[in-house]
């Protein structure tokens, strides 16, 4: 052991310093889930195999395939099931986005999908925090 | 006048307590660079001592309320009043006579008992368990560490730190009593209840033994009395056994080296168990120190 | 002996007392049994050395059949023999298996907090999972209860007082304290340093996975049971997987199962050096604890390269697996696990060859052959005290054919010889991914897998870092299980604990307590032992700042 701590002594600490070093996460990381909206059919498996209820998918046009995903980021448990599920490869975990934390609620809660359709979606039900303050009104 | 800044300032008092928070700095960011971590910034103990200073007192509802708040500031004196005797920086000590050597060590055993006492004090399950411990410990180890200690007074002829320093200038004796030093250094160890002999104070047995209960300014002073038996233990050592401190480059030079030592070895042991102390202690110290003991005795007769 | 050996001797020792076989899978046998000749059939078995006391099920048929079925799995190597027992749904009784089988105490206790199942010759019968201020008459596992208004209901209780107990000195331990990782509470009467007395309180992050899976799908299962541990949490997932596929019958493809065992054995460097770490930190050996910790970085990296997570990998999916092992992950692998031999090789000198270590763990703890098997241990803790028991070899399932691995024995028993076993299996995990990565089968990584099972019942046994995790799962033909009980090695090892810690030094009770390498989020069950008396409580969370606030002056 002795050799072990003069060692360590004289070698780099193998403590990384974040925030001011940061690794990068490898390509097969879980990050943020991402939705890519061209490819989807509209069959939500993914939502069926979700454990923690962390999709929905708001229908505005089912033939036209128009829809927008609504994705809770602190629900998920990163378990990329619905990756698997999906059979159009309209998924996948963002091996980039691994540093979620933020100082409101709502910035989890996340629409995915065409900018006018996400639009029509907060007009009709209002945006995360107005419908968040609705529904704990009604309860 | 003089005096007064002497004792308040420099070289007692606050330049004593920031000198003893530099001491616990290198220990605990050399730990750390032994087992490969970052360790503390330099300001970390300040800021320590700092925030346990101005947090608020929590005194336990079964203690006797004013010995709970006066036994911190006992252990202090303790250990400042002992600071007064060694040669700190390589100047003359401030207080100096025949006996001062044995002072000393009682001054520096005066603090564990007030932690010994305020472990009692505190009624707590794990105070009490710490405060046996605590107390064990010093009757084990106290007694070939006193006996190492003398070794020096016994060739200098004196029990005056003061005339030790000064007939043993430039001997180091470390190298014709190593035992003696062997049993100095672990001593020292075993006093400041640093690992292996942290078992007063095992964490994952009895929370923080006997000042399980302080917090506050309470748990500052122990702290600081703590850090500073560790400079006044390091300059003793260094002034007995390592040929005298005349100068601060000396002085720095020396505990630091001690330092070192001490923390490998805090490194690569582990923690002994209260009875596997007392064992080593009472075996196999005292049985060294007293063969050096015996060596000396037979050496002074030869050369007298 | 084979399973079919094995099986046919049970079966003769149970020919008195059955009242019908039968042969559900090759390795199984289920025997019905009435609850009066219970005690008969185990001793039938016990007495001639036929397996060990696995768990115990309780299942509810329903209100309509209005029974409960009691399953007493006995496993022996491969075989597992069942007992089963059906009482009213109302008022059922069947007698403690406990003086047969030790551990049937603490499954027992389960068995009458959860169906309301009344067991008759316990000394003991207070709740084992559930606080003390659940609902009386509510047992949550019966299909009609409605947990959550129950959990609603729950009350807290007085707390007890601190100080002396009669004239026992009791330190406790817990639930906050440096020594737990997770929380548990226990207390030990000592008398100057030696331990006279221990009960143990357990339970605090009991979460009603049991429950919780029958109301969710197959699919989703797959990360519920992932996550009853952190560092055992492949093991739960591959547990869990190989039940679901002997119950659809379609086992998944080669390449799948050896990437899965490829990560368990990953999964127990992981968990190893994590334990290595936690156990010398108990004894007092930091810096132990930051190498072993360090070099765990190593494999969590590789498990992060692999799966995509340093814990909780989520690897499996029903019928497969989600990653590969590609020819650009391959190397890596590598890489990493010769660092990671290296580092094995200098603990294991440090184990078994430092002496200030070796002082806190040569001689403490001693277990013999005979003990360890009595008292139905599990794990690398039985297996440092001599007695070969591992499921990877007794019942070796999927790819663990092709890819055998080495048993791992020590004689000692002490703490010691399980700091050898431990890292030398770190080894031997080493060894045996080095075999995969060579031999990987080709093929798929997954076959299509349906969303609804057949009806079935099956047991699935797997050896996770700690010993032997018990699956028993049954289904009903749809989507969702009817039943899942999971039974955790770490609870078959807890009697030991306290047996052992009595008469101990209380310096050594932390190192005691850390060999074991307890999960307490595997288990999540609350046991109480008693020694004589002590006060058994659970604390809400008003309870302590009230307590504090009483207890400090201003």
């Amino acid at each position: 052991m002795l050799v072990d701590i003069w060692s360590s002594f004289f070698k780099k600490p193998v403590t990384q310093r974040y925030p001011f070093e940061r690794l990068e996460a490898p390509e097969q990381f879980r990050g943020r889930l991402v939705w890519d909206p061209s490819k989807c059919n509209g069959c939500c498996l993914c939502i069926k195999d979700c454990p923690a209820n962390a999709l929905e998918l708001i229908t505005i046009d089912k033939k036209a395939k128009q829809f927008v995903m609504r994705y809770h980021a602190d629900r998920c448990t990163y378990c990329s099931q619905c990756v698997q599920s999906c059979r159009s490869e309209c998924l996948r975990m963002a091996h980039d986005q691994w540093e979620p934390a933020s100082l409101s609620r709502h910035d989890f809660v996340v629409d995915y999908g065409n900018e006018a359709d996400i639009a029509h979606i907060l007009e009709k039900y209002g945006t995360p925090s107005a419908r968040a303050t609705a529904a704990k009104t009604s309860e | 006048m003089r005096a007064l800044i002497n004792l308040l300032f420099f070289p007692g008092g606050l330049f004593l307590i920031l000198l003893a928070l530099a001491y616990e700095w290198a220990d605990r960011k050399l730990l750390a660079r032994f087992e490969n971590r970052i360790g503390p910034r330099w300001f970390q103990t300040v800021a320590d001592i700092v925030k346990l200073l101005v947090k608020e007192e929590i005194t336990p509802a079964t203690s006797h309320p004013i010995l709970f708040g006066v036994l911190p500031v006992v252990a202090m004196t303790g250990a400042l009043t002992a600071a007064l005797y060694v040669p700190l920086l390589g100047m003359r000590p401030a207080l100096s006579f025949n006996g001062d050597l044995i002072v000393t060590l009682y001054l520096l055993s005066l603090l564990t008992m007030a932690v010994g006492m305020a472990g009692w004090n505190s009624t707590s399950r794990f105070t009490m368990m710490g405060a046996t411990r605590a107390l064990t410990q010093l009757f084990s180890y106290e007694a070939p560490f006193m006996l190492a200690l003398l070794g020096p007074a016994v060739v200098a002829q004196s029990w005056q730190i003061n005339q030790i320093v000064a007939n043993n200038r430039g001997v180091w004796l470390l190298l014709t009593q190593p035992f003696g030093f062997a049993v100095a250094l672990i001593g020292l160890m075993g006093k400041l209840e640093m690992p292996p002999f942290d078992a007063p104070k095992a964490k994952t047995e009895i929370v923080a033994g006997a000042l399980t209960e302080y917090s506050g300014r309470g748990l500052g002073l122990f702290h600081l009395g703590k850090g500073i038996e560790l400079v006044v233990g390091l300059t003793l050592i260094a002034a007995l056994y390592m040929g005298g401190i005349a100068n601060p480059v000396e002085f720095f030079g020396k505990t630091l080296l001690l330092l070192v030592v001490l923390t490998s070895l805090h490194a690569i042991l582990t923690r002994l168990r209260i009875d596997q102390t007392v064992g080593l202690w009472w075996r196999y110290g005292a049985l060294v120190v007293l063969l050096q003991w015996l060596a000396l005795i037979v050496w002074k007769g030869v050369t007298a | 002996m084979s399973a079919e050996e094995l099986l046919k001797k049970a079966e003769s020792l149970l020919s008195g007392v059955g009242q019908g076989t039968t042969r559900p899978e090759p390795n199984r046998l289920d025997v019905v049994v009435p609850a009066s000749d219970l005690v008969a059939a185990a001793t039938a078995l016990r007495g001639a050395d036929w397996g060990y006391l696995s768990t115990l099920t309780g299942v509810d048929l329903g209100k309509d059949a209005n029974e409960i079925e009691v399953l007493y799995h006995v496993c022996e190597r491969d075989a597992v023999t069942t007992l089963r027992v059906r009482v009213p749904r109302a008022g059922g009784t069947v007698p403690s298996l406990h003086t047969v089988h030790p551990n049937a105490m603490l499954f027992e206790r389960e068995l009458i907090e959860m169906f309301g199942v009344t067991v008759t010759g316990l000394a003991d019968t207070s709740h084992l999972f559930l606080p003390d201020g659940w609902p009386e008459g509510t047992y949550p596992l019966l299909k009609d209860t409605d947990v959550r208004a129950a959990a609603a209901k729950t009350t807290g209780s007085e707390p007890p007082e601190m100080g002396r107990h009669g004239d026992r000195f009791i330190v406790p331990v817990g639930p906050q304290h440096p020594a737990l990782k997770e929380p548990g509470h226990f207390e030990f009467a000592v008398d100057g340093e030696r331990v006279t007395g221990a009960t143990v309180r357990l339970g605090y992050v009991h979460r009603g996975i049991e429950r919780a899976a029958e109301n969710q799908t197959y699919t989703q299962n797959l990360y519920l049971t992932e996550r009853v541990c952190g560092i055992c949490s492949h093991s739960h997932a591959n547990a869990y997987v190989n039940g679901v596929e002997q119950l659809a019958k379609i086992p998944a493809p080669p390449r799948a199962q050896a990437i899965r065992q490829l990560v368990a054995c990953l999964e127990r460097i992981h968990s190893h050096l994590l334990w290595l770490g936690v156990a010398a930190y108990e004894a007092g050996f930091d810096t132990l604890l930051m190498y072993s910790w360090r070099d765990r970085e190593i494999v969590m990296d590789i498990l992060e390269q692999l799966t995509g997570n340093r814990v909780n990998y989520s690897a499996n999916i029903l019928g497969g697996v989600k990653y590969d092992v590609t020819a650009a992950i391959a190397p890596v692998i590598r890489r990493g696990l010769d660092k990671l031999e290296e580092r094995a090789k200098h603990y294991l000198h440090v184990v078994t060859a430092d002496t200030s270590f070796l002082s806190r763990a040569q001689g403490i703890g001693v277990t013999s052959k005979e003990e360890a098997a009595s008292l139905e241990m599990l794990g690398p803790t039985l297996r440092a005290a001599g007695v070969a028991r591992d499921v990877r070899i007794d019942a070796p399932y999927g790819s663990y054919k092709q890819f055998p691995v080495t048993m791992v024995l020590d004689s000692a028993g002490d703490l010691a010889a399980r700091f050898k076993v431990r890292v030398l299996e770190m080894l031997e995990s080493i060894r045996v991914i080095r075999v995969i990565l060579d031999g990987l089968p080709e093929g798929t990584l997954s076959v299509k897998f349906p969303r609804r099972i057949p009806a079935g019942e099956t047991i699935s046994r797997f050896e996770a870092p700690r010993g032997e995790l018990f699956y028993y799962l049954k289904s009903n033909g749809t989507d969702k299980p009817e039943r899942v009980k999971i039974r955790t090695p770490t609870i078959c090892n807890w009697i030991y604990v306290l047996t052992k810690a009595v008469g101990a030094q209380m310096a050594d009770v932390p190192p005691l307590l850390a060999s074991i390498d307890p999960c307490f989020s595997c288990n999540d069950r609350m046991i109480v032992v008693n020694r004589g008396g002590g006060d058994r409580r659970i604390w809400t969370r008003e309870n302590p700042q009230r307590l504090a606030g009483a207890q400090t002056r201003r």
